[in-house]
């Protein structure tokens, strides 16, 4: 009856348990710079713009470390997964809490890129970016957990 | 919207816990309805009013500000 877009409960452990290693050695290859040459592959690319040329090309194979590639994918899914699983009593009321969360995340996601827009250039901006794509959906994650536990303690004394 | 769920959940003599079982959504939700935190949708409002076998009405009722 309801199409409300979320995961089974069970997904959000799974979740957490993909994302905290993902996460970590997504951040420390980014820091060490960590491109093991066993996964240099040639790869697919719709579009090419390499670096001190001119020409662009688009549909070509090229040489890439995909380590970064598979560490963004699985944290992507997996910061789903943890957002957007259901909580063990998910019912209209959390959702409305999931929704508000959702979009007080949004509006503090851009505020944070647009104040990053004024005080932070070149290539520092580079990091603000690689974190950007991520930030939306962590931000809404601990909105959302945060205003659940003030939920149940707000619950625990009754009558 | 003013309700009186709790009203009614003392005149049944179940607790909150129970009432949500009843139904089907989290103890957390009947309680921010009591404290009137939380505005039910239209069927769980119609699930509290079969559960506690009176009309709609009589749980619910609109205030001045509902019409801002």
């Amino acid at each position: 009856m309801k199409l409300n877009f979320l995961f089974p409960n069970k997904f959000k452990s799974i979740g957490w348990f993909t994302l905290i290693p993902s996460a970590i050695i997504g951040l420390s290859t980014l820091i060490y710079e960590y491109e093991p040459s066993f996964l240099d592959f040639n790869v697919p690319a719709i579009f090419v713009d390499e670096l001190f040329s001119v020409n662009k090309k688009t549909f070509r194979m090229v040489t890439n470390n995909i380590l970064n590639e598979i560490l963004g994918v699985l944290i992507v899914i997996s910061t789903f997964l943890v957002a957007f699983s259901k909580e063990k009593s998910e019912d209209e009321y959390i959702s409305k809490i999931r929704f508000e969360s959702l979009a007080w995340a949004v509006y503090f996601n851009y505020a944070i890129l647009i104040l990053t827009f004024l005080f932070i250039y070149d290539f520092a901006f580079l990091w603000v970016m690689v974190f950007n794509m991520f930030t939306v959906l962590l931000f809404f994650i601990v909105r959302f957990s945060w205003q659940i536990s003030k939920l149940k303690k707000s619950a625990s004394y009754e009558e | 919207m003013k309700n009186s769920i709790k009203v009614e959940r003392a005149k049944k003599n179940i607790t909150q816990a129970e009432l949500a079982k009843l139904a089907k959504v989290s103890r957390q939700t009947i309680n921010a309805m009591e404290l009137g935190k939380y505005v039910p949708s239209t069927v769980l409002a119609l699930r509290l009013a079969q559960i506690f076998e009176v009309e709609i009405s009589e749980i619910f009722t609109l205030e001045d500000s509902d019409w801002d």
